[in-house]
Formats: C-alpha cells, structure tokens, sequence
C-alpha cells in the first residue's frame, strides 16, 4: 500500500468517464497497481446499463485465510459500498478474487454519484481493512490460549511483510522495517526514537504503546531467519480493544497498513529538506566568497555606470509641436523684408568706409581695385 | 558562540594570516610551468612545516604552507550518527559544487572532511583578509548548519510522529 488516500486515482479515473460518457462503448482497461494489484474494467457495448469490475488483490495471510476466496467478512463490507450499484457476481472472472458488477443507471445524481465512484474505486483498500479489521476484533476473544502467541505474517507488498500476535488484551503489530541506503535508516531510526518518546508522552497517553528495538521481539522468535533480518529494527504497537471500537477500528486498520508508505514518505521529504537547507547555505557561502575580491570593482563599476537622470519628462507629441514652433520663430526671424531700393540706399549711406592703416599688413588685391578706382 | 570555539577560531585565522604570504614561483622540474608546490610537494626547500590545531580529536585542522601555495583540511564534529551522515552529505554537496567557491578543493586530504587550496593567483585576485574572514565563516557557518539540520530533523520527527499517533485518538 504506497498511497496514502483509500480509492485508486487511476481506477476512479477510468470508472467516472465511463460513467459521464453519452454513448456506450466497448471498453477494455486492465490496471497494476503497486506490483501485486490487478483490475480489469469492462463496458459493453451490448450491455450499455452494466460495467464489471474484476480485482485481484493478495490476501493479507495465508495461514488466517482457508481459501483463496474472499470472506463473508469481507464480501458484507463490499457490498455496503453502495448497495444499488454494486452487485457481487458469482463466481468470479477467472484470475480474479472478486467481480463486480456496476450498475451506472441507478447511480444517485449530482456530487453523490462522484462520492459513490470514489468508494467503489476504494475497493481494494475495503478488502484489505477488512481482512486485517477481522483479525483485530478477535482481540478478547478466548479462542487465544494462553502462552500460546504464534504470529501471523501479513503480506500486502511482496518485500513489507508485517507481523500480528495476538495477546490477552492485546493485539501487537511487529513491523521490521528494510531500507535501502544508510542515510534512510539513521532518519528512519531518528523518527522511531521520536514516535517512542511521543508514544510514551502523556499528550498521546491513549494513542497504542510504541516500542523500537534494533533487535527483533520475543514473540517473533522461531520466524524465518530472512523474515528477521533487518537494518532498520523493528516497530512495535500494542493495540487494545478502545483503539478498535467504533469508528476507530477503520483509523487504526488503515494507519497500520500503511504504516511503511507514512515511514517512507517521511524519510523523502525529510531527504528533500535537507537538500533544500544545503542549497540555500550553499548560496550563501558563495555570496561570502564573492565579497573577498570584488570591492575595488564595484567602485570602477559605478563610475562606469553613471547615467545623465532625465529632470522633466516630456511626452512624444509635446517635443514635437515645442519643435515645430521654435523652428516657425526662427524662420521668421531670419527672413529678410524687401523694401525696393532700401539696396541701394544701404550700399551709399550705411557702409563704412576703407581706412588703410600702417601698422597692419593690406592686402595687395584690395590696393590695386582702390588704384582702378 | 562558545568560548572554545572562540579561541579555536582565532587560533586558525591568526595562523592563516601569518602563512598567507605567497607569491609567484615557476616550478624547479618543468619549465615554463607553475603548480601549487603544496600539492606537488617536489622541492623540501618550497615547504614550510604543517600546523595542525585541535579543539579536540574529532574537530582539527590542517594548515599546510608552500611558497606559492597552502592548503587549509578540516574535519568537523560528529557526535553520532545523525551527525556523521549529514556532515557527510552536506561536505560532499559543496564538494560537487566546488568550481562555485574557487578554492575548495574537490577531493579532501586523507582524514579530513574538507580541503581548500589557495594559490597566489587567488590571493591576487582576492583581499587576503578576507580570503581569511570566509574561511574562519565557513567553519562557523558549518558548524551552525550541522546543528540546525540535525534540530530540525528531530522536530520534523517529532511533529510526524505525533501527527500519526493522534490518529489512533
């Protein structure tokens, strides 16, 4: 169980178009889901009103279970999903546990009809929970004799087995937990130091009694060597009858089952965290170095940059209407008025006379024109 | 800042100031070519003697000093695991990321966890001081990161771990 959430994203996809599309059509869509998850999802054409289901999921224990075949335990808790839709067929498609058959017609309207796709897509979690769920309300009963505690090994995933014996008053859940680099087993072993310590608090006094040890616990002696081997310990909570009561039993089957997925996911994000502080830092650090040498360039830097600041803004249309009348006045300035014979009268009247000096050098061409003259 | 630490600290840079006096020095064996004689190690006469300075057998450092070129090698605190395997990942990350800092060398010298190598060339193209000032910030900053992220990996722990029990409730 990788995820997080009950309903397969891709199932609830797959089911909701065919619920929402107008026409009939033949489908066919097989899924794998975490390695060991089969579904197959069939929609005729023929049979427009009905689409099948079929499942395959491995059962949680072989030594709990007699058969391959779901228990009646098990089937209730599937049809309670929603009793209009989904109907059991008997028997099974072949290579699979359970087939439902789904019928979309009598589906409810509006945001129920996406409520009850999301719990059919759950299906597999449904079957899960309730194998273990089933284990768990035996909890008092007496069919456990006393000193007499043999575990039972629960597989979902191939490679997180986990353990459950039953105890007088208590069920305990052994987890050992495998990773695969030593930097995911020392977060790994400081999240386990920390869920201890919580676990023993008095803010959680009610939550289940959370043991680590790197060695495995006595009850699991007599297990297969392979089974024992660890590198990350083992995670133990003892659960009692108040943590199965109710509503609780679903919480607590559902934390337990996917008490690796949660450990794993911490142990990214925490990997994740990491790197992002180490970034930063790095940053940093460069931003030290790069003060150690650059000072004196800085300064040549804001000379060089040094820009004339614009005191008035003018718009495009303003600068050229001031520049068209400027160059209108300069016209007018610079014309010259025609009066008829002022030529002549300037030329007598108005120029100075030629007055030759001694001390400055003449030059000859205007000597000889005033010797013609 | 600890009082130890401190005088560690002090320690490293007053001796990083006195050996930060290199210069230019073509290599006696190949012609035409000038390599970090503290690498190289060919002449006896180009090598000053090594300083190494403790605040304890877990935190040292190494300074190395030729004519052209010195060599600084920390190694920092680990007190357990948690700390081993994060001063381990953040010293390989600055490693990797060596070509950013100039002087830090790729590989750190046997025994330590990290290595600078400053030439002459980076103490004419840098301030000296404060070539120096970013070396004794390194080891602080180090220092200080370390203990952060360890801080906050328990408080993630913590918080997560809570999160997850309060669901039994």
């Amino acid at each position: 169980m990788a995820c997080f959430e009950h309903a397969s994203p891709a199932l609830k996809e797959i089911l909701l178009r065919l619920y929402r599309g107008e026409r009939a059509i033949d489908a066919d869509h097989h899924l794998h889901e975490f390695g060991s998850v089969d579904y197959y999802i069939q929609s005729l054409v023929s049979d427009p009103d009905h689409t099948y289901l079929s499942i395959s999921t491995p059962i949680l224990s072989q030594a709990f279970l007699i058969s391959t075949r779901l228990s009646r335990y098990t089937i209730e808790k599937v049809k309670a999903i929603s009793a209009e839709v989904v109907e059991i067929v008997e028997p099974p498609k072949e290579g699979y546990q359970l087939t439902l058959r789904l019928n979309f017609a009598r589906m409810p309207r509006g945001k129920e009809s996406i409520k009850t796709i999301t719990d059919i897509a759950a299906v597999q979690g449904v079957i899960l929970s309730s194998q273990l769920e089933e284990m768990l309300m035996n909890v008092n009963s007496q069919d456990v004799a006393q000193g007499m505690y043999k575990p039972i090994k629960l597989v979902y995933h191939p490679r997180e087995p986990f353990y459950i014996i039953k105890q007088p008053q208590k069920i305990t859940a052994v987890f050992p937990m495998r990773f695969k680099e030593k930097t995911d087993v020392i977060i790994a072993t400081t999240f386990f130091q920390e869920l201890m310590d919580v676990a023993n608090s008095k803010a959680c006094a009610k939550a289940p009694h959370c043991i680590w040890s790197p060695i495995p616990p006595p009850e699991l002696r007599g297990e297969a060597i392979e089974d024992l081997s660890t590198n990350g310990g083992f995670v133990s909570f003892d659960i009692t009858s108040r943590h199965i009561e109710g509503k609780r039993l679903d919480k607590t089957v559902w934390n337990l089952l996917n008490f690796y997925a949660f450990v794993k996911n911490h142990v990214k994000s925490t990997r994740g965290f990491i790197q992002r502080r180490m970034r930063t830092c790095l940053k940093s650090l460069v931003e030290v170095l790069k003060k150690t040498g650059l000072q004196d360039d800085q300064q040549i830097k804001e000379v060089k940059g040094y820009k004339r600041k614009k005191l008035v803004n003018f718009t495009k249309f303003m600068i050229l209407s001031y520049r068209s009348d400027f160059t209108s006045k300069l016209k007018r300035i610079r014309s010259r008025l025609k009066i008829h014979g002022f030529s002549r009268f300037r030329r007598k009247w108005l120029t100075f006379p030629n007055f030759s000096s001694k001390t400055k050098y003449r030059k000859m061409e205007k000597d000889i024109s005033l010797q013609h003259n | 800042m600890a009082n130890s630490l401190r005088l560690y600290l002090t320690c490293i840079r007053n001796t990083l100031e006195a050996a930060m006096c290199l210069q230019n020095f073509p290599c006696q064996e190949v012609e035409r070519h000038n390599k970090p004689e503290v690498e190289l190690k060919t002449s006896p006469e180009l090598l000053l003697n090594p300083v190494t300075i403790c605040r304890s057998e877990a935190e040292k450092c190494l300074i190395e000093t030729s004519i052209n070129s010195l060599r600084i090698s920390l190694k920092v605190k680990q007190s357990d695991e948690l700390e081993n395997i994060l001063t381990k990942k953040f010293l390989r990350f600055l490693s990797m990321r060596a070509e950013a800092f100039q002087v830090l060398r790729r590989k750190p010298v046997q025994g330590y966890d990290i290595s600078f190598l400053i030439t002459n060339y980076h103490c004419e193209d840098m301030q000296k001081q404060k070539l120096i000032d970013f070396i004794v910030q390194f080891m602080e900053d180090i220092d200080k990161e370390i203990s952060e992220l360890k801080l906050s990996v328990n408080t993630r722990g913590r918080l997560v771990a809570t999160e997850f029990l309060k669901q039994f409730i």
